[in-house]
């Protein structure tokens, strides 16, 4: 047969990944990112102080709210565990004592995670090290296609000495390696220990063309991606580009309460009321308050009135995203709780049930939102200092974001009305102040099963 | 028509991107009114998304290193996103102002050209600047692409510099091809089917154009400029390097496709999935019936016949025996679909199964007749009708669901270097075919796929080229309807459809082989292309009724 020698696909054609065919498929998570049987493992690379935790702890974050199964493995905790206030010297790669117990801590990283892998709980894995040198990226690099992994290195390669000072002041003195020490000292530490990793280090070049790449340089301002196997690595390398590990905050609040609130009824294009028009008068006082004096904020609301009118005292930049309008609650527009209840019983019972993935009768579900929102996102982790003004709905899912919090959890966190939310995402874990303007409101939350009047306000 | 005339009127005329001379792929075309784009999730006053303001993406490269290609499948993928975006290819304004069969001086090219060589490029260069600005500062366009091989640094400097006096930011994308052998397949894919080698021979042309490359344009300079923004990819895409591109949503999501594209030529089929024995359902998750088997050989063989027919014509061309390009196909995970291609799984072809791919989810209309839709639900079906696209039975899906769904699929499409065979349900292959022919949003869910002929996407450079393969000897009643269609969309208001797929048929309605076709060109061209169809390529006319 001629198609045969043709037409057919063989193996030594293209490098396939073993068992991938016929093999039942993961469902789809409904937000268009399915991964397959793929299985990443995101390899850090670059010297300390460079965002690398940052950048991990990030990844994690956004692909959990996107519902894809991710871990960070940290070879300094592994690390930890045996040496828990290492010195300087600690790092010198003359200290062959030094050197053994942090490749016996790469050692146990990377076992933990093939076992992770192999139990089927996940599918990107982040190991989070220096990984600095060519043969522990070569020795990486095999481990993984052993055991059918890909991988993807990230590096992030700064030099701008500044950038590298602040990070080390921002974030690493606050590591866990340095509690309860002085911070001049810790900081000192931090320097000496850079210089013994910079003896060493070797930024990943043409040497090895075969790996599949993204070197990050002088944060974003220069990129370079190499051998991109698969969509979901590209989608990764998207989101690592809107990174940035410039310091800086995300200020957040709902539109002050509305004619809608006070009837109770959900979504709308209601003005505020008066008690919601005060908030708005108070707002620039709270954010100045919050951010301080003479800090420059970008302000997106959506299009609705009740968030343009809110931020309409503040005298900074705004713009109005149609994607932060409020989830479209449908045929229940309009409608108070009670009813919602009455007149679609059932709808009210599902959405309890399985608030997340609920879509309202010709509206939306929070999942529907999220994707939605993918655009903010981004133009967020690629921007320094917005406050966002917006509704319930939304600010739930952009806190989930920031906060990593679980997909069932979040469309019943409380977001009280009249409260500003300032968000600092930090390397560790994203900190979090709430400032009250002290006027009431009506409480829009909602419990579940419950329908009472004067609960949520939005089609939440 | 050709590309000739379109560029010719684009020298005279400041209309003419509003019609197209073909009706292959509307990629060209302005869209006649306002409408959502099939993936666009917000719209705006303004016309313009993400707050990304207005861009001129202007391409850098010597000829053949796909920069055409790359120009136009962006175009494609913005336009699904919703965004305005038009591609000014410098080589329409050139053929244009030159007239058919004249050709620019030897020394246009050059650095050091003589004076009305300059002056020539100049009057070229203004008339399709020209154009941009209008399209952007006019038009509400957001994204105007610059196909152009913009080869000096110095000139790339200055551009952006011009268009940053009108507020528009300017990102150059460089293609660069290390391996000549890439340079050569593109030679071969792309630049031949370009007007300018119209009614040459395959190989003249390729010599012509390697030696034109050399000896015309002697002098370029690769993209290092630090302060420009710029995207340069290396040998299709193996090495991307990013310069600078951190200033705004639209450009990430640029360079987010870019790394999914790649310069190589192939093809894409669709064919639907074999019958099955049971009611249909959604839910249930039925197997090929015998005669869904037998029509899963008839669909394969008449694929590896016709591809087989394809290479040899290329041979008998002058071409190179080169090897088949491996074909893989991709099926949802629905049993029907997978069956479908077990013949070929068979004969050691690779199959990968694609949950996004699975078809539209009908709600609580599953297993509901037309009828009892418009009973129970008359508003919807009101709705429904007015918009299509849009709407959404309750706890279903619309077509735009589907769409942004399949964004995904979208671009692991792009990325696919092998030849592809989709096999799918109807409604999937609808919103596929509407983003690799640049279809209007209100006409995809009309699109129809009767189940005797495989759709084959030749990719040009230009514009993409449809062309149906017609599958002999399948019994009657399994080629018109889509039994396992869901019982949505509901055809427009009272009557049944004369057009199967445009909603299922009622049961027991026979539908002649004239009248399906709304994939077609308009009914009275049938006869002339039936008599194409043997010889070869045909211009899918989109969305045309029968009836208009």
């Amino acid at each position: 047969m001629i198609m045969t020698t043709n037409g057919v696909f063989r193996p030594e054609m293209r490098r396939v990944p073993t068992g991938e065919l016929l093999k039942p498929n993961r469902k789809t998570n409904g937000v268009g990112v399915q991964a397959e049987d793929t299985k990443i493992c995101v390899v850090m690379v670059g010297l300390p102080a460079r965002g690398k935790s940052l950048i991990a702890q990030k990844v994690v974050r956004y692909l959990h709210w996107l519902s894809i199964p991710a871990k960070t493995f940290n070879v300094g905790q592994y690390r930890r565990t045996a040496t828990p206030n290492p010195s300087a010297e600690f790092f010198d790669t003359s200290n062959p004592e030094g050197e053994r117990l942090r490749k016996a801590a790469a050692e146990a990283a990377v076992n933990d995670m093939v076992k992770w892998f192999s139990e089927g709980q996940g599918l990107i894995a982040i190991l989070d090290a220096t990984n600095s040198t060519k043969s522990r990226r070569r020795w990486i690099q095999d481990r993984c296609q052993a055991e059918g992994i890909e991988t993807l290195f990230v590096e992030s390669k700064c030099d701008d000495e500044d950038l590298i000072m602040s990070n080390i002041k921002e974030v690493k003195t606050t590591s866990p390696d340095y509690v309860g020490q002085d911070p001049e000292a810790a900081a000192q530490d931090f320097r000496n220990r850079i210089r013994n990793y910079e003896k060493v280090y070797q930024t990943i070049d043409e040497d090895e063309y075969d790996l599949t790449y993204v070197k990050l340089i002088n944060v974003g301002k220069r990129v370079v991606i190499n051998q991109i196997q698969d969509y979901l690595q590209s989608r990764v390398v998207y989101y690592l580009m809107n990174l940035h590990i410039k310091p800086r905050s995300i200020w957040l609040s709902r539109h002050g309460e509305s004619q809608y609130n006070l009837s109770g009824k959900i979504g709308g294009d209601a003005d505020l009321s008066e008690r919601g028009e005060a908030y708005a008068r108070a707002l620039p006082g709270l954010v100045k308050q919050s951010a301080g004096e003479g800090r420059k904020l970008t302000v997106w609301t959506s299009t609705l009135r009740r968030t343009i009118q809110t931020a309409r005292f503040l005298e900074f930049e705004k713009l109005e995203w149609k994607a932060l309008d409020e989830l479209d609650s449908g045929v229940c527009d309009g409608l108070t709780y009670a009813e919602i209840e009455s007149a679609y019983p059932e709808d009210f019972r599902q959405r309890d049930e399985d608030k997340y993935n609920y879509r309202y009768l010709g509206g939306e579900s929070y999942r529907d939102v999220v994707i939605r929102l993918e655009p903010i996102i981004m133009e967020l982790e690629r921007s320094e200092n917005i406050l966002i003004v917006t509704h319930q709905a939304i600010l739930r899912c952009i806190y989930a974001y920031f906060m990593n919090v679980e997909q069932e959890r979040s469309p019943w966190m409380e977001v009280p009305l009249h409260t500003l939310i300032k968000l600092t995402p930090k390397a560790y874990s994203t900190q979090e102040e709430r400032l009250k303007a002290d006027i009431p409101a009506v409480s829009t939350f909602r419990e579940k099963g419950s329908s009472a009047k004067h609960q949520e306000g939005d089609a939440a | 028509m050709d590309t000739l005339l379109t560029a010719d009127v684009a020298a005279n005329s400041p209309n003419f991107r509003r019609r197209s001379s073909t009706y292959v792929d509307a990629i060209h075309d302005l869209p006649e009114k306002e409408e959502m784009a099939p993936a666009q999730l917000y719209s705006t006053e303004s016309g313009r998304l993400f707050h990304a303001g207005r861009i001129v993406i202007a391409t850098v490269g010597l000829p053949a290193r796909g920069k055409t290609h790359i120009s136009v499948a962006l175009a494609r993928y913005l336009r699904w996103l919703g965004v305005k975006t038009h591609v000014f290819h410098l080589g329409d304004y050139r053929r244009a102002t030159v007239g058919p069969g004249n050709d620019v001086p030897e020394d246009y090219f050059f650095v050091n050209a003589s004076p009305s060589s300059v002056l020539l490029r100049n009057k070229i260069l203004k008339k399709c600047r020209e154009d941009i600005y209008r399209f952007l500062e006019h038009e509400n366009g957001q994204v105007a692409i610059y196909d152009a091989v913009n080869a000096i640094s110095a000139g790339r400097i200055a551009l952006a510099k011009e268009f940053q006096k009108h507020q528009i930011t300017t990102l150059f994308i460089e293609s660069q091809c290390n391996d000549e052998r890439i340079i050569e397949e593109n030679v071969r894919n792309v630049k031949i089917s370009s007007p300018d080698y119209k009614g040459w021979n395959d190989v003249d042309a390729i010599k012509d154009y390697l030696a034109r490359i050399s000896a015309r344009i002697p002098h370029f300079e690769t993209m290092e400029e630090s302060d420009l923004h710029w995207i340069k990819m290396i040998n299709a895409g193996e090495q991307v390097v990013v310069n600078n591109c951190a200033f705004g949503y639209l450009s990430q999501r640029i360079v987010f496709y870019l790394l999914n594209l790649h310069i190589k030529s192939r093809q894409t089929y669709f064919a639907r999935a074999g019958t099955t024995n049971e009611e249909d359902s959604y839910k249930a998750d039925a197997s090929l019936s015998q005669a869904g088997r037998d029509y899963a050989v008839k669909m394969s063989d008449t694929l590896r016949a016709h591809r087989e027919k394809e290479r040899q014509a290329i041979i008998d061309k002058g071409g190179p025996d080169n090897a088949l390009k491996p074909l893989t196909i991709w099926t949802s995970t629905r049993r029907r679909t997978i069956e479908t291609a077990d013949y070929l799984a068979g004969l050691g072809y690779r199959v990968r199964q694609r949950s996004q791919m699975s078809q539209m989810n009908p709600g609580v209309c599953e297993k509901m007749s037309e009828k009892r839709i418009r009973e129970e639900f008359p508003m919807e079906v009101a709705k429904h009708e007015s918009d299509p696209y849009h709407h959404r039975y309750p706890r279903a899906e619309s077509y735009h669901d589907l769409a942004v769904r399949l964004e995904p699929i979208i671009l692991e499409l792009e990325r696919e270097n092998n030849d592809l065979l989709i096999i799918a349900h109807e409604s999937v292959l609808r919103v596929l075919y509407g983003y690799l022919m640049a279809c209007n949003a209100a006409d995809i869910p009309k699109l129809s796929f009767p189940r005797n002929e495989i759709i084959e996407i030749i990719p040009a450079s230009y514009n993409n080229v449809a062309k149906r393969i017609t599958i002999p000897d399948l019994p009657e009643f399994m080629v018109p309807g889509s039994p396992e269609d869901i019982k949505i969309p509901v055809p427009p208001s009272g009557t049944v459809t004369p057009f199967a797929g445009l909603g299922s048929p009622a049961r027991g309605i026979s539908v002649t082989s004239s009248d399906r076709l709304s994939v077609r060109p308009a009914a009275g061209a049938s006869e002339k292309e039936a008599s194409e169809k043997a010889g070869g390529s045909v211009g899918l006319k989109k969305h045309v009724h029968p009836m208009e």
